[in-house]
């Protein structure tokens, strides 16, 4: 009797649940998912992709692979130095660098360059 | 409080964690935390997909245009309110128009006042790849006709060589004419051509186009072609299709159910 009522107690609620998830689970699939695993790469905008002196003297070039391996040949995903992944995307760049509105134009203004970046993109300065 | 009641109350709890646990690791579709696998970690295999919509036209309503606005708002289509400059991504029109080397003649009532969506047909065979002098639209690994706006100078070959009026050109500074931005994809600028992109941008992120979404109706399906298994393809096994002007050759991506 005694083991009787120890299964009972733990299978019921177990099977409850199961019951449960079951009930839950997602309904209807009228339209179709996409059937590639189009499964993004969290942008992680903690840190730097290089090391600043690099970037300082090389982002344009960087930016020029990201958006040509990326819209060109679909290769998404930058793997920096350190082993850590990052989406190939302006947003990547900005998700942090934007907290400074001036950030890019302070030194293009010095420099007197004009890249059409911000005909097209939102520039961090308007971005909300 | 008795002992009996002590132990069921302990029994009960351990059974609830053991029916979580066991539900979590047996079902991983419906464990705790969605995991989220490293996909696009190397280059597509080119031609290994060909995305497509099948469009059943039977289910479209005449004074709906959803697909439409929600296409225009996401991809930041300006509208300047004349024909001149208009840009166009999806539209809607009538028989004669998307379908104007099929019979007109003496189709039912019904499916000459119908009205038709129309859009890039992503054709396997696009002319308007080759009519691009700098490679800007191009032939993508999953079957989209793409457009590289970098690559862009405006010269309008594309559009000349386009069987359906897909793409249009911004006469004016696109920025112009958008009321309601969307913050998650660019602009164009002036002098350059655009285009129905497949919601490139939205499958990256595991969403399907936002034509798809938005119809009430439920009129759109998108999927693989090249996948015998897929939604699209059961619809296109079950019913007879029709593609805009077949005739020509460009094999397109898009298929009707009149």
């Amino acid at each position: 009797m005694r083991i009787n009522k120890t299964i009972l107690t733990i299978g019921l609620p177990a099977l409850l649940m199961f019951a449960l998830l079951a009930f839950f689970r997602q309904s209807g699939n009228a339209v179709e998912a996409p059937k590639a695993p189009p499964a993004p790469v969290a942008v992680d905008s903690t840190k730097c992709i290089a090391q600043t002196e690099y970037m300082r003297a090389n982002h344009m070039k960087v930016l020029y692979e990201w958006r040509n391996s990326s819209v060109r040949e679909g290769n998404r995903v930058f793997i920096a130095q350190n082993g850590s992944r990052f989406q190939k995307s302006l947003k990547t760049c900005l998700g942090c660098h934007a907290t400074n509105r001036l950030f890019c134009f302070n030194c293009h203004m010095y420099a007197n360059v004009r890249p059409k970046c911000w005909n097209c993109h939102l520039s961090p300065m308007e971005t909300p | 409080m008795n002992k009996e009641r002590r132990d069921f109350i302990r029994k009960t709890g351990l059974g609830v964690l053991a029916g979580i646990c066991a539900s979590s690791g047996l079902l991983p579709k419906f464990s705790l935390e969605e995991t989220v696998l490293p996909a696009w970690d190397e280059k597509p295999v080119p031609g290994k997909i060909r995305w497509g919509m099948l469009i059943d036209t039977r289910k479209c309503l005449n004074e709906c245009s959803e697909c439409v606005a929600k296409c225009h708002f996401v991809h930041n289509v300006p509208d300047f309110g004349n024909r001149k400059d208009e840009v166009k991504w999806i539209w809607k029109s009538s028989y004669e128009h998307v379908f104007p080397t099929s019979t007109q003649q003496f189709r039912t009532s019904d499916v000459l006042l119908r009205s038709y969506i129309a859009m890039c047909n992503h054709c396997a065979d696009a002319p308007c790849t080759r009519a691009c002098p700098t490679e800007a639209t191009f032939k993508r690994w999953d079957g989209i006709v793409s457009m590289d706006y970098h690559r862009c100078i405006g010269c309008r070959f594309c559009m000349a060589a386009c069987p359906y009026g897909s793409r249009s050109f911004n006469w004016r500074d696109p920025r112009e004419g958008i009321k309601l931005a969307s913050v998650d994809y660019p602009t164009r600028e002036q002098g350059v051509v655009e285009k129905c992109n497949f919601c490139s941008d939205r499958l990256v992120r595991g969403l399907i186009p936002a034509c798809a979404e938005s119809c009430p109706q439920k009129a759109f399906t998108f999927g693989d072609l090249n996948d015998p298994k897929s939604d699209i393809r059961a619809l296109l096994e079950s019913n007879n299709t029709m593609q805009r002007k077949p005739e020509l050759g460009t094999k397109p991506s898009v298929f009707y159910i009149i």
